[in-house]
């Protein structure tokens, strides 16, 4: 009896191990079903945005009765979110896709060809985009994988406070100016720096490489780092750490770093302005300075639906909702992210603001990072050759020869 | 805090376990019952994951190869040849090696130590400083790499503060190369050690009084009592937190991926960090895993070579 007893217990004990081992799979999956009824749409949105897209899309709810339930990816997580939702084939309905990831989600197939889906949506057109950012040049010949949802440009922010104080009569307009102000800008004391550069910002170089009146792609459509133009975009940049105009520490907050005037000179996007409030009417923006061109970069967001998606009818009301000249202004005001409809882009309530015909007319001026797949591989290699010159002071012909050498083996 | 983790640690060695008597067929079936549900684990998050990234190794799988499997290609051993070309690689592995030979030592000596202090006494201070030990342990790694963020930060950091406050100059603690490795380093080892820690305790307590008891009457003091039976009694437990520990530093990952990404220019990126990168941040899946076989192939042959000099130094 006792021994009867005995094996009970152990398999009990056993059974009870194992449904717990099995709970703790289950867990897991469990948390993306809420909020998904039959007309609400899962939404991916990237980066802080979350809770600003649902008071955006209030009243398209309100009319159309389609919810609209939002996730928020941070940015970093982007990548290992598409893979898990490629892998496992739970992706959501509509997903904002970054520029820069455009071409690995193209490659990966999340995203649902739109084209024969467009026909009633006259918003959804090619031509209401910015030209830079218009559906044709996003995507492969004969689809529509994903339509433009916002823009996004860098311009040259600096503190017009300080460059009172140092006796610098506006923004500089030319590569030799910016230098220049710099050297007076840094020559202010220890702690105090004439311009800041990114450790992390790729994108730099190769706004350098345009300026310098070059491009990163060669006509056959592959990246090519060896040309003058980009070598001088490396000495440009190099220049600025050889005459310790820019901190050189890695974790220098851009942000903090402007708003405590330690570096009062910078190029970023319109994002940076949103944290500005607190020192407002000490700074302004401004054109990027000029060497053969005046060439800026211009990014942004695309909306795509999941190639797997039921909703596909409900997905293109709301692209049409967002695309919406009154919606991309109302969207601007919300979360500050520039539109990439033309219409909006002109919309007076906006226009009337200084800073934003900054960011209009650089938007004119601007280019797409090159759309390969292995970009992002090849842009990393690229910063991290640049950095190692400027901050370990490695050789820059052997350095920049064998990123060249890299970046063929690459795109083999 | 209780301290219920016990290690079977001064097993009294040499002794053969008591022999059951011959059971029914039935009763044999229990200890393999209470071994599955562990087994399944081992087997679901272990076994079939290393087969899967071993098969993975030999394809060109990327983010496209994940929906679409028609779109994979057997490559061979390209994906071995590439990585062990790649000087990144070899950068990662190097900087592991460092990181191993820098942390794992001062761990071992650092949390025995502290242990054997903590063993002093049972009083509430003592207790609470065992608290105070353990909580790096549980505290959540993104907190922790916030707060040391905050400490090492070039600009407003608390540590270049204080430099500044006596006149040293400033150090640029995550942006040096070589400075960089040693800060993710002690914050490793200040996370680690707590765990180590609250081990080697439990395994002092479990040695008899009578032994110190003895010493003592033979005129044995504090320092000798220490090095000639707390030390050699906790060989076990020492063992077990030397290859625990080894095995996780060569692992290394969290404190770089979340302090410096694994910068400066790779200085802080370790293998795991590396393949992370390869995998998730390139969808170089195929050649991530050849990179996750050659370290799991790495941590297999060192622990084997720890088992075989242990069972050489009885």
């Amino acid at each position: 009896m006792k021994r009867v007893l005995h094996r009970t217990l152990a398999v009990a004990a056993a059974l009870v191990a194992s449904a717990a081992l099995a709970a703790c799979g289950a867990s897991a999956s469990s948390s993306g079903s809420s909020g998904s009824g039959p007309s609400t749409l899962k939404v991916w949105i990237m980066g802080s945005s979350g809770q600003n897209f649902t008071k955006l899309t209030a009243s398209f709810t309100k009319s159309t009765g389609i919810g609209v339930d939002v996730q928020a990816i941070p940015w970093a997580d982007v990548d290992t979110k598409l893979t898990t939702a490629v892998a496992s084939g739970n992706g959501p309905d509509v997903m904002q896709v970054g520029l820069s990831e455009l071409p690995t989600f193209e490659k990966s197939g999340a995203l649902m060809d739109l084209s024969s889906y467009l026909a009633g949506h006259p918003a959804l057109d090619s031509s209401n985009f910015l030209d830079a950012l218009s559906t044709d040049k996003l995507n492969p010949p004969g689809k529509v994988l994903s339509i433009p949802w916002i823009s996004d440009v860098r311009v040259l922010f600096y503190r017009t406070d300080i460059f009172q104080q140092a006796g610098i009569q506006g923004p500089p307009t030319t590569w030799a100016q910016l230098h220049a102000d710099a050297v007076k800008l840094a020559a202010r004391g220890s702690g105090k720096y004439g311009y800041y550069i990114p450790q992390w910002d790729a994108p730099l170089p190769i706004e350098f490489t345009w300026q310098a009146g070059g491009s990163v792609m060669d006509p056959s459509g592959k990246v090519n780092f060896d040309t003058p133009a980009f070598r001088q975009a490396v000495d440009f940049y190099a220049s600025f750490y050889r005459d310790k105009l820019v901190p050189t520490a890695a974790d220098f907050d851009q942000t903090a770093g402007f708003i405590s005037g330690s570096a009062p000179m910078l190029i970023s996007g319109p994002y940076l302005a949103t944290s500005l409030t607190g020192i407002q009417g000490k700074w302004a923006a401004a054109p990027l300075p000029t060497d053969s061109t005046d060439t800026s970069l211009s990014a942004g967001s695309t909306l795509g639906v999941w190639h797997t998606s039921t909703k596909v009818a409900a997905a293109l009301k709301l692209f049409d909702f967002l695309a919406q000249p009154s919606t991309q202004v109302a969207w601007y005001k919300l979360d500050g992210d520039l539109p990439s409809n033309k219409t909006a882009l002109s919309d007076p309530s906006l226009t009337s603001d200084p800073t934003f015909q900054i960011y209009a007319r650089q938007l004119q001026n601007s280019q797409l990072l090159p759309l390969v797949p292995t970009w992002d591989t090849i842009q990393t290699d690229m910063l991290t050759a640049v950095n190692k010159i400027v901050l370990t002071g490695a050789n820059e012909t052997s350095i920049l020869n064998q990123l060249d050498q890299t970046v063929a083996t690459l795109q083999k | 805090m209780t301290l219920t983790v016990k290690p079977p640690l001064v097993r009294s060695e040499g002794r053969p376990w008591p022999r059951t008597p011959r059971r029914r067929r039935g009763a044999r079936a229990t200890p393999y019952l209470f071994v599955a549900p562990a087994f399944a684990c081992l087997l679901a998050f272990g076994i079939i994951p290393i087969a899967i990234a071993a098969v993975v190794s030999f394809t060109d799988l990327n983010v496209g190869g994940l929906g679409n499997l028609g779109a994979v290609h057997f490559v061979g051993l390209r994906n071995y040849q590439a990585l062990f070309g790649s000087s990144d690689f070899w950068s990662a592995l190097g900087n592991t090696a460092l990181f191993v030979v820098m942390g794992v030592p001062v761990i071992v000596v650092v949390s025995l130590a502290i242990a054997i202090g903590l063993n002093q006494s049972q009083s509430r201070l003592f207790r609470a400083l065992r608290t105070f030990y353990f909580l790096p342990a549980v505290t959540a790694v993104v907190a922790i790499a916030l707060i040391w963020g905050y400490l090492y930060n070039s600009q407003f950091g608390l540590f270049n503060s204080l430099l500044q406050a006596v006149g040293l100059p400033q150090q640029q603690w995550l942006s040096d190369p070589w400075l960089a490795k040693v800060s993710v380093v002690l914050v490793a080892i200040w996370r680690a050690t707590g765990l180590s820690i609250i081990i080697l305790l439990a395994a002092q307590q479990d040695i008899p009084a009578e032994y110190y008891e003895a010493a003592a009457l033979d005129g044995a003091g504090r320092w000798r009592q220490t090095v000639s039976i707390t030390v050699p009694l906790l060989r076990f437990a020492l063992f077990f937190v030397t290859v625990t520990t080894l095995i996780a530093w060569m692992q290394f990952f969290d404190e770089p991926y979340v302090l410096t990404q694994g910068g400066p220019l790779g200085a802080t990126t370790s293998i795991s960090l590396y393949i992370y990168q390869q995998g998730f941040q390139y969808n170089a899946f195929g050649f991530a895993s050849a990179a996750s076989v050659v370290l799991f192939v790495l941590i297999f042959a060192v622990t084997a070579v720890q088992l075989r000099a242990r069972r050489w130094g009885r």
